[in-house]
């Protein structure tokens, strides 16, 4: 009996433990880095009177651990470049960074957000990338006031809502919906089928479609789909949408639902006799054709980043050590929240100060280098364009088996 | 709304199809509590195991095209992983007479599914991958349909004859049944109960792993692909009645069907919720049994 209760016990706290540590993939399977560990974890170049940062991403499912690991990625280098390059901030201190995972879940991300200014006293939080968490983030940073920094999240109402705390620099759902519109204009589609998960971003851009599509002058006869997010099994909206004879899939989904989405209506012959549209840039990571070796041909995406884009100095020294360290490009999502943390290390050196109020001062008045060649600035703008810069927005297309994201073929070049 | 002909035999042969592997699920679920009364919440787990297994064996060592021997690798090697599980952590509750069983069984076995979800994400990291397919897409009737998943329901139907085959007519089968029935009464008979739980809990997620194998193609491998599953083997014990193997069945085709022709003829976002309707019917009706199961008189 007291064996058993022994072995319950020690089960027991095998399993939190493996769950706490359950971040960290180091096996024979893991990717080619193991991001940190979940929970609350430290990189910090040297001791010191160091700077808190506080990254928020997801690296565990349900979230889009392909983005969060890509974020987490380039975030390291960018604490490396403000230590080493920059030679830190305020008198040489170094930046330290604390991350949290939000497993693309509100809870969870408003739990750690919390914890991270709370305990760790970070100046800023950035790495959002599921538009739900941040959402429910920024409703409890108006209250505690630091800065939070859209990373990859792009539902209007982070920023329309006008929150002192909230920054973005990622394109938004206008724009998104903008740079597709304009596609469906160019190639003359009238019938447009979308399947969209039931979140704020899901939602967001069926709306964002819908109410676009007539101030462009296209009268589009559009079929919408919303489906559960834990859903595994989207046939019978596939088989419906098929029975509609689009021109054109909207797929507006991340994570492994979006990757389902794709082989399934490969399955049930809906593509590639319809193209589909992905409404996000997840594609261009490396892990889209070991996934969808065979139906990832013709696929049209939404990228933020084009090969022909002139780099700053400091993302060229990012794009060459990340090449370096993990044999393949660094691709937006890194390169941005690469930028992310200069960008807070910009605006503390322009604040002169770790309080919060004045970071956000100095955020709505400064301009900063970030990764593009153009600088980046956080005016006070009506509505979504509230604190927010945006990157051009491209439709690319895939027209070979494991094509680069960078040949593929752009069919739309956008910016705000 | 009106549905033509054609697309709503479409909708149904998709619920079939993903019933059949529900059916699998939930007959793991409904076979361990029948045997031991006791309900393994990990079972979603030991399915995640199975596509891993499936994932590493296909991808790793024989190819897509061999892909129809990984399953039983699948199976097997969970089964023995189940028996050692068994042995370790819950074999102790039943060799001391404890009294508060059904507390320590749900802490176990969630702990467990905790540990082992923890574990795969350590080891293999929190993406999802995919063995691969080469099999071609068939015609069934109306509905155009992919090879793998023709494969995992005509799978998914070979492992429950295979079961089937097992229970009814073996010697191992006859003790189990017989344990079923009445825990005491077999064994005055002479059989060792403690070992007939342990076999009985590695056939219970060896099915689960078999089911998750099938699917490993169809819904991707990743830690947390259990989870959902594990939900819908619940959902359709619940319906069918536990400890009833004809309820499984009948219930693992009703989730399907419901979650098909609701997803597409009611709302698309209440998907998983459909299944829930059905459990909510089935309490209102009939709370203590589900459709098939048996009221049992505890002495």
């Amino acid at each position: 009996m007291i064996r058993a209760r022994l072995w319950i016990a020690a089960l027991v706290v095998m399993s939190f433990v493996a769950s706490a540590c359950s971040g960290a993939a180091t096996g024979p399977l893991a990717a080619s880095q193991a991001p940190s560990a979940a929970g609350t974890s430290a990189v910090s170049a040297a001791p010191g009177p160091d700077i808190a940062i506080g990254l928020q991403t997801p690296l565990s499912a349900p979230g889009a651990v392909t983005l969060g690991q890509q974020i987490q990625r380039g975030s390291e280098f960018g604490v490396e470049y403000v230590n080493t390059v920059m030679g830190g901030v305020l008198g040489g201190r170094k930046l330290v960074m604390y991350t949290e995972d939000t497993q693309g879940q509100p809870e969870t991300g408003v739990a750690g957000y919390r914890r991270l200014v709370t305990e760790k006293k970070v100046v800023a939080t950035f790495g959002y990338v599921h538009s739900s968490v941040l959402l429910a983030v920024n409703e409890v940073a108006k209250g505690l006031g630091v800065p939070t920094i859209a990373s990859q999240a792009s539902a209007a109402d982070i920023t329309k809502k006008g929150y002192s705390i909230a920054f973005r620099t990622h394109l938004i759902d206008p724009m998104r919906a903008a740079a597709w519109l304009q596609l469906i204009k160019q190639k003359g589609w009238k019938k447009i089928a979308i399947i969209a998960e039931d979140t704020d971003y899901g939602v967001g851009l069926v709306n964002e479609t819908k109410t676009q599509a007539p101030t462009m002058g296209l009268n589009l006869d559009i079929q919408t789909n919303v489906v559960d997010r834990t859903a595994v099994d989207m046939t019978p909206q596939l088989l419906k949408m098929k029975d509609f004879k689009p021109d054109l899939v909207l797929l507006i989904a991340s994570a492994k639902q979006k990757d389902q989405i794709i082989d399934q209506a490969f399955q049930i012959g809906l593509t590639p006799a319809v193209p589909i549209l992905n409404s996000n840039d997840e594609p261009t990571a490396t892990n889209f054709w070991e996934l969808h070796p065979k139906n990832g041909v013709g696929l049209m995406t939404i990228a933020t980043f084009s090969p022909k884009q002139p780099l700053s100095d400091a993302a060229q020294w990012m794009a060459q050590k990340y090449q370096a360290k993990y044999n393949e490009a660094a691709i937006y999502a890194s390169l941005n929240a690469f930028a992310d943390v200069i960008i807070i290390a910009q605006g503390l050196e322009l604040a002169k100060s770790t309080d919060p109020k004045a970071l956000i001062s100095a955020f709505e008045t400064g301009s900063f280098k970030g990764w593009p060649s153009t600088p980046v600035t956080f005016p006070k703008a009506d509505g979504v364009y509230w604190h927010n810069w945006s990157p051009p927005v491209l439709i690319i297309q895939f027209t070979a088996e494991k094509q680069d994201w960078r040949d593929a073929a752009i069919l739309i070049s956008a910016s705000k | 709304m009106s549905v033509s002909t054609e697309l709503l035999q479409q909708y149904i042969l998709t619920g079939l199809m993903i019933g059949v592997i529900y059916i699998v699920m939930a007959l793991g679920i409904t076979f361990i509590y029948s045997i031991m009364k006791m309900t393994n919440w990990a079972m979603g787990e030991f399915y995640m195991i199975g596509s891993y297994v499936q994932y590493v064996v296909v991808s790793r060592i024989i190819g897509p095209d061999l892909w129809f021997i990984a399953v039983p690798i699948a199976g097997i090697s969970v089964f023995f992983l189940g028996m050692a599980v068994e042995r370790v952590l819950i074999r102790p509750m039943f060799e001391r007479g404890m009294e508060r069983r059904d507390e320590y069984a749900t802490i176990v076995t969630i702990a467990l599914a905790l540990f082992a979800r923890g574990l795969i994400q350590l080891w293999a990291g929190p993406f999802e991958r995919t063995p691969g397919s080469n099999m071609p897409s068939f015609e069934i009737g109306p509905l155009p349909i992919a090879g793998d998943r023709v494969a995992a329901c005509v799978g998914g139907l070979v492992a429950l004859a295979v079961f089937w085959f097992v229970i009814k007519r073996t010697w191992v089968g006859l003790a189990l049944r017989a344990a079923a029935q009445s825990r005491a009464g077999v064994q005055t008979a002479g059989v060792n109960i403690l070992n007939l739980d342990q076999i009985a809990f590695g056939i219970g997620v060896a099915l689960a792993a078999v089911a998750g194998a099938l699917l490993a193609s169809v819904y991707l491998v990743y830690p947390l692909n259990g989870m959902v599953t594990t939900t819908k083997g619940f959902e359709v014990v619940i319906i069918g009645g536990l400890g009833s193997i004809p309820g499984a069945v009948v219930g693992g085709l009703a989730v399907g069907l419901a979650e098909a022709l609701g997803g597409a003829l009611v709302a698309t976002n209440y998907q998983n919720a459909y299944g829930f309707v059905l459990v909510l019917v089935i309490l209102i009706l009939r709370p203590r049994t589900g459709l098939f199961g048996e009221t049992t008189r505890v002495a």
